[in-house]
């Protein structure tokens, strides 16, 4: 299996020959791919070479941690990749933007209101958890559609706060 | 005298008090809430008792039930730990009159030194410098102020009384500007906390945060353990802590006037038991009065791992009437200890509380490793309580040894289930300032970026590339293995859809 995958702008040819044997830009190499005591933290013997990393899958693709560095890597194949490509590769951003709460939580206020139009990066909800209070952004610029909850509620991780057209 | 000891607190400091209270071979009561029936203290006692629902006003701050439970089981003490209690001088007055030893010092000197204006009152008598400034002064008004400003002198700060995190507070650098400043400020703070009172204090360029650790026992002996570096802090938590200060060093000189300056602060309120003096230092090495944390505090540690005291026993034995076991000639310190903070928090996400099972952690050992936690694989990481949920302690030679340590340590340390700020400091631990000690109290929030940090190092993108599409690989083929099974009841076009509703 063929993929493309992209760190910082970096594009990596990676083919899967099977469980012992990837090629990565033209290269071979043995590897040893395995889950360490519970997923995510995976363990990679390249070449006899020792790397032990974590990997999370993200909002766009997944994220590695290595060496107390953060990468975040996007994995295609070439289907996928053709796809894209034929889309004309600009995914334009539309839809609703639905806000969740990243952790559970008490809100402590909703400094905007329904049909109010926001910039990227206004803060949409104010939510207490682990004493401490936290600011969440808008990642975009739109009009606030719906409030699902109001100052005072207490709402469960990843529970829908509001949208944004 | 008693030989049990009720612990009012819970997380890695319960965990570290019971410790000592074992090894002294006595006996220990954890208390509890409702999210906490799992938590390491319970386990570890050999008494615990229910408190309440989760909330720690239905828990952990209940200061009646608390007294209620020791009295029922017979403890003779009460250790608060830090936070919840344990600065609360009328719980420990509670404590007194109903016949029990509270850990810790006086409710005088409780109240003495949570009062801001006391606080500084009392030790510029005792010849304590303090910062210049208008705080625990009550509300001035603007006439006021200005006048008060050129005693001060500039560069000078304003800060809103209600304040924190920076809201309501300007920066002057003369009196021209001051008037609009403080105009600024009021009508900041009014908005963010409703009321508009704001102090002046002297801005300190380049302030460095320094501790000194006291003890002081019933005999009459007060005692300091040398101090601790505090300057990497972020929104006012800390987030390291090193002892000997970089900044200090090799200046003995120095060491001695800040310690016998703490000494006669916490002399001139008749402190005892544990206790901490925090300065503010200036580039010139001026020293003045901050605050006094009448508690043990989170970075005990490496204290502990420098001097060999053992901080949490010698409280106890304080407590029981006993004489402290050094006198100041038997305190020196040797080598060099650092503390990381590990937080349920997510570094690469404007450092959010993450919450979750501990499905997995492998913990640091070997040479010089300490870690005081109170997780362990299958406790839940709660909402309702503070972030911190472990401590990695180093001690090296020498503090280039120590930070090798560190860096070897974090690398080690594996959390799975919940986000850390593990990566934040494997990034400090790299960045050059830290390694020459060159850091004041802003430098985290204001020179010091993970992202950056990140930047220039020894990087793996091709190592890190092989590992993602393993993974991606690895999901791909099971999800087609799923789809081919087809023994759903629906359709599979039908179940994806249901279920992304669902994560709506």
């Amino acid at each position: 299996m063929k993929y493309i995958t992209t760190i910082d702008e970096r594009e990596f040819q990676i083919e899967i020959v099977d469980d012992h044997k990837v090629i990565i830009d033209g290269t071979a190499y043995a590897v040893d791919f395995d889950t360490v005591s519970n997923q995510p933290v995976f363990s990679l013997l390249v070449d006899g070479r020792s790397y032990e990393s974590y990997i999370y899958p993200g909002e766009e693709g997944w994220q590695v941690f290595l060496f107390g560095t953060l990468y975040l890597a996007t994995v295609e194949d070439e289907r996928e990749r053709r796809l894209r490509a034929a889309s004309g590769g600009n995914v334009v951003e539309r839809g609703e933007y639905f806000l969740k709460a990243p952790m559970p939580g008490l809100v402590i206020s909703i400094p905007v209101s329904e049909g109010q139009q926001i910039e990227q990066g206004d803060v949409l909800v104010i939510l207490e958890s682990m004493k401490m209070q936290n600011e969440l952004k808008s990642p975009r610029a739109g009009t606030i559609s719906r409030l699902r909850v109001a100052p005072g509620d207490n709402v469960e991780q990843r529970q829908t706060l509001l949208s944004v057209i | 005298m008693f030989n049990k000891v009720l612990i009012a607190n819970r997380g890695e400091i319960a965990v570290r008090i019971i410790r000592a209270c074992r090894e002294l071979g006595m006996q220990t009561v954890a208390v509890f809430s409702e999210a906490d029936r799992q938590a390491l203290h319970v386990r570890y006692a050999d008494e615990a008792y229910l408190l309440g629902p989760a909330p720690s006003r239905d828990s952990y701050l209940r200061a009646e039930k608390i007294i209620d439970i020791a009295k029922k089981c017979r403890a003779g003490a009460i250790h608060p730990g830090y936070g919840f209690l344990a600065e609360r001088a009328d719980f420990a007055e509670a404590c007194h009159e109903a016949g029990l030893v509270f850990i810790g010092p006086k409710p005088s000197s409780i109240a003495a030194m949570g009062d801001k204006a006391i606080a500084r009152a009392t030790v510029a008598r005792a010849g304590v410098s303090v910062v210049p400034g208008t705080e625990g002064e009550g509300s001035l008004g603007d006439e006021e102020l200005l006048a008060l400003s050129e005693e001060i002198g500039f560069p000078l700060l304003i800060k809103a009384t209600a304040g924190g995190g920076g809201k309501g507070m300007r920066e002057v650098t003369n009196i021209e500007e001051m008037p609009a400043l403080l105009h600024a400020a009021r009508r900041e703070a009014e908005a963010s906390f409703g009321e508009g009172n704001v102090y002046l204090e002297k801005l300190v360029v380049g302030a460095r945060h320094i501790e000194i650790q006291i003890l002081a026992d019933t005999h009459g002996n007060v005692i300091h353990l040398g101090e601790r570096e505090c300057s990497l802090q972020r929104r006012h938590q800390k987030l390291l802590e090193e002892s000997p200060s970089p900044f200090v060093g090799d200046d003995e000189d120095m060491r001695q006037r800040m310690g016998e300056v703490a000494v006669r602060a916490a002399q001139s309120i008749g402190y005892l038991n544990a206790g901490t003096i925090e300065f503010l230092v200036d580039k010139n090495k001026n020293f003045f009065f901050l605050e006094m944390n009448t508690r043990l505090q989170v970075e005990h540690p490496v204290t502990e791992f420098v001097t060999g005291v053992d901080i949490v026993k010698e409280q106890i034995r304080i407590s029981r009437g006993r004489q402290m076991r050094y006198s100041q000639e038997d305190i020196t310190m040797n080598g060099w200890a650092i503390e990381c903070r590990i937080n349920a928090e997510d570094p690469y996400n404007n450092f959010l509380p993450s919450t979750g099972v501990i499905s997995h952690s492998l913990l640091p050992t070997g040479p010089g490793v300490r870690v005081d936690t109170g997780i362990y694989p299958g406790f839940t990481i709660s909402p309702y309580y503070d972030s911190l949920i472990s401590k990695l302690i180093v001690w090296g030679e020498t503090r280039a040894e120590a930070v090798l340590r560190m860096r070897r340590a974090l690398e080690e340390y594996k959390i799975v289930g919940v986000r850390t700020n593990i990566p934040f400091h494997q990034s400090l631990m790299d960045s050059m300032r830290f390694m020459t000690g060159h850091f004041d109290t802003r430098f985290v929030e204001e020179r010091f970026s993970i992202e950056a940090a990140e930047e220039g190092k020894v990087s793996y993108p091709d190592i890190a590339a092989i590992m993602a599409t393993l993974v991606a690989h690895q999901q791909t083929q099971r999800a087609a293995h799923i789809i081919q099974r087809g023994d759903r009841d629906t359709s599979n076009w039908k179940w994806i859809s249901r279920w992304e509703r669902l994560r709506r």
